[in-house]
């Protein structure tokens, strides 16, 4: 159907097409120029002749990342923990959203005050801490991924989203037989795909940029990969304030660009398979049910 | 009804089940483990009874910087843990987050290890020995004679005896230095002063002129530039100056300075050596002589454009940061050199610097250990004996050098490597890292320099006094520590303000002068100076 446009209507498009591409761009140029400071030549960056585009290639920053001890030991263990933590993420955040989700459960409400209240109150670092290390979990790769499986603001989308699901349907199941159990995993689960790949990513994203958690309940070798990118990125910053005769030698803008790089490739890589779960989840999630 | 007390029995019946379990896994697993650690111990210390060559194990925190990324594998480890007969449970924690995991580990003295590398009890950690989570290591100095005789023989009691708690107690073996090192300070183009036929600057005129003469020569140049903050400029140039304030200042207290012939504080901010110093600033700001970036910390990366692009030609940064410059800049004949200090109005000085550093305390769970003694004499020994010294400086003798008749020469591989000798020998063998190096003594040092560093060494230390010591922190309790806070706050920050405007010329240095004393009266700078003096060990 050809629909007539009105000359209005065509100046809003071409308006909003150049907000699009000046967001785009905000958002690209930094990377790109990233980019290009990661694989130039030392020389062109130190002279100020890098923009958008990469001036000589050169791969320096990337080998002396890789080179750092350990380096792919860490991130194979942000890849397990980002994979096996989602994992647990979800399987635990859908067992509990699914009985909230039912406004016959006695106690329901009561349970949604604890989720909300602790959503706003929690205990601190050092009872935190304390807690974990009580629960023998510091120094286990559990320490990572059992206490932040349960995130009340994911909780909450996955209730509204099992709570858009018409109840017709679960009832239909019931009279053929089905239990609660089956229906959460042969009707509830794969209609909720959207949900559940939106809080999936969220939690994805969280395991792979924590840092702290690792820090504070790990072992050396047990470190995901971010905190020795972080400790490269900052390594700079403590130049100048060390005393004494410290190693000084700064480390080349290139080596801080290939970190970022390094760091949010696998995620932007993962983000266009989600996109179109994403928004779908997120709006219908979050609807009033 | 029925369905809801049904519901909560089954409710009541699943929690207690729950607790149950985990009581009963946690109680058991509390016992179980320290169960084995005692039966461990108790094994270990039987068999070192019977046999003293099995190794004392060690868990140990180690401050990891990403420049100097630690490696297990490094000849200083392996050979540290044979020659001492230790087996190190290095755990290695990113230097930016270091604190943050030692804080914890000490305030909550759980999964704390046997002995953490690279602090010292400044800020936090003092309350936190003096609340019993460190072992007052001055009380067993019986365990640790390697440390004892160094601190005699570097002179360094008195020092050492000011690291001392308001108990009277030292809580961590420092890093000692015979004579603290001059590695950083006037950095400028030396090719630039053999074109102009302009000799090496001597006095801080000196350095004006030759500012200008690069000025005259390159208008769109603002040839001062500094690195990291102004505050690595302060720090260098104001003790020639008589001065030594701000942020970073020697003293720790922002606005006050330490009278080194008087040996007392007096108020540094509002002081004629002061006004001098930022008036000299104020000039070379006004003439546009200084990098009006200034004030923004600069990082390495922009510094280091702005020095090869000729944009600045002068700066104060550390020695070991010349190297790259001069590889990278398209500049011919480009040359830069580090100066020994200037002379100011209060002779030629550099940074105040401490002949002891950060180093080696033991959280109050080692104390506990049974093979306590044996772990601390272990440390002593790994650190701070003499072979254990040039361990850490040097290597491996007949790996890394050879020593003839007291003269060290590093092996071929090091000479020629494209880096040098210190940083090779930093980054292949683990050699002269901040936090396992313990004992710096300034001629080994300047063996792995080249000859230009040892010879500027060599002139500064021949200077005299160039490099003063540290002014002594005064022991306060909790409640004075309190009212220096409390004056400390707003003179830094009315400090901060003037100087700032001073500099930049929205304050005038000779007009405005009496009314920023006098509002650093007001803000009670003399009371906040008697309190330091007033508190200073007898």
């Amino acid at each position: 159907m050809k629909a007539c446009r009105s000359k209005g209507s065509i100046v809003f498009d071409v308006i909003i097409y150049i907000i699009m591409i000046f967001v785009l761009l905000v958002c690209l140029v930094p990377f790109l120029y990233m980019l290009a400071v990661s694989i130039s030549e030392p020389k062109a960056i130190i002279n100020n002749e890098v923009a958008l585009i990469p001036v000589g290639i050169n791969f320096e920053a990337y080998k002396q990342i890789f080179a750092y001890p350990n380096f792919f030991k860490a991130y194979g263990n942000t890849i397990f923990y980002t994979v096996v933590g989602t994992l647990i993420a979800l399987i635990m955040t859908t067992l509990f959203a699914y009985p909230l989700s039912k406004k016959s459960l006695r106690g329901q409400k009561f349970f949604m005050k604890l989720v909300v209240f602790s959503m706003f109150f929690s205990g601190g670092l050092i009872p935190n801490y304390l807690l974990i290390s009580s629960l023998n979990l510091t120094g286990t790769r559990f320490a990572m991924l059992v206490p932040f499986a349960i995130n009340q603001f994911n909780l909450i989308i996955l209730i509204n989203f099992f709570k858009s699901i018409p109840n017709e349907i679960e009832e239909a199941a019931l009279i053929d037989g089905l239990g609660y159990f089956g229906i959460l995993r042969r009707i509830v689960v794969p209609l909720s795909k959207p949900a559940l790949a939106t809080i999936g990513l969220y939690t994805a994203v969280f395991f792979w940029n924590d840092w702290f958690n690792g820090l504070i309940y790990l072992n050396t070798d047990q470190f995901p990969v971010m905190l020795f990118l972080r400790n490269i990125v900052n390594g700079t910053s403590m130049l100048g304030d060390a005393a004494g005769s410290a190693d000084k030698a700064t480390i080349a803008i290139s080596i801080k660009s290939a970190v970022i790089i390094t760091s949010t490739l696998p995620i932007i890589i993962l983000y266009p398979f989600l996109q179109k779960y994403f928004v779908k989840g997120l709006t219908i999630g979050s609807v009033k049910g | 009804m029925k369905k809801f007390i049904s519901l909560l029995l089954v409710v009541t019946m699943v929690m207690t089940l729950l607790c149950a379990c985990g009581k009963k896994n946690t109680d058991n697993d509390i016992v179980d483990s320290s169960k084995t650690q005692k039966e461990t111990e108790d094994q270990t210390n039987n068999e070192a009874d019977k046999q003293k060559e099995d190794p004392v194990k060690i868990r140990i925190y180690y401050s990891d910087n990403a420049t100097l990324p630690f490696r297990e594998d490094w000849l200083t480890v392996k050979e540290a843990e044979k020659m001492f007969n230790v087996e190190f449970d290095w755990e290695v924690i990113p230097i930016a987050d270091y604190q943050t995991k030692v804080s914890l580990a000490l305030n909550t003295g759980t999964n704390t290890p046997d002995v953490i590398l690279y602090q010292s009890t400044k800020g936090e950690n003092a309350s936190l020995a003096l609340n019993g989570a460190l072992v007052p290591i001055s009380d067993y100095s019986d365990f640790t004679p390697n440390f004892n005789e160094l601190v005699k023989d570097f002179g360094l009691q008195d020092t050492v005896d000011e690291l001392n708690l308001a108990d009277g107690k030292r809580y961590y073996l420092p890093s000692l230095y015979d004579i603290p090192f001059y590695d950083g300070g006037l950095i400028l183009r030396e090719d630039f002063l053999e074109a102009e036929g302009i000799n090496a600057p001597k006095t801080f005129d000196d350095l004006y002129g030759i500012l200008k003469a690069y000025k005259e020569k390159n208008p769109e140049s603002y040839p001062l530039t500094i690195l990291a903050g102004p505050r690595v400029l302060y720090r260098m140039t104001m003790p020639s100056f008589g001065v030594s304030l701000g942020k970073n200042g020697s003293s720790g207290t922002n606005t006050l300075s330490w009278d080194y012939d008087k040996e007392e504080y007096f108020s540094g901010a509002i002081s004629d050596g002061y006004k001098e110093y930022i008036g000299y600033l104020a000039k070379l700001y006004r003439e546009g002589l200084l990098d009006p970036e200034m004030a923004d910390p600069i990082n390495g990366d922009i510094w280091s454009q702005k020095m090869a692009t000729g944009k600045s030609m002068a700066t104060y940064a550390y020695y070991d940061q010349i190297g790259g410059l001069e590889g990278s800049t398209e500049i011919d004949g480009y040359k830069l050199q580090m100066y020994p200090s200037l002379e100011g109005s209060a002779g030629a000085h550099h940074q105040p610097k401490s002949s002891t550093g950060s180093g080696i305390m033991f959280p109050a769970k080692t104390a506990k250990r049974d093979d306590f003694e044996r772990i601390v004499r272990t440390i002593d020994k790994v650190f701070y004996s003499e072979e254990g010294a040039k361990l850490w400086c040097l290597g491996v003798e007949g790996v890394t050098y050879t020593e003839e008749n007291g003269e060290i020469k590093y092996a071929d591989e090091l000479v020629n490597s494209e880096e040098g000798v210190y940083k090779s020998l930093q980054i292949k063998y683990g050699c002269g890292s901040d936090v396992t190096q313990m004992v710096w003594v300034n001629s080994r040092e300047m063996t792995k320099y080249d000859e230009n560093y040892a010879r500027i060494n060599k002139e500064v230390a021949d200077m005299g006094d160039v490099i003063q010591p540290i002014p002594p922190t005064p022991l306060f309790d909790d409640m004075k520590s309190e009212d220096a806070g409390v004056l400390q706050t707003p003179l830094f920050d009315k400090f901060e303000v003037w100087a700032d405007a001073f500099i930049t010329g929205k304050k005038d240095v000779e007009k405005d002068w009496d009314a920023y004393v006098k509002e650093m009266k007001s803000l009670k700078i003399d009371e906040f100076c008697n309190l330091y003096n007033d508190n200073l060990a007898k």
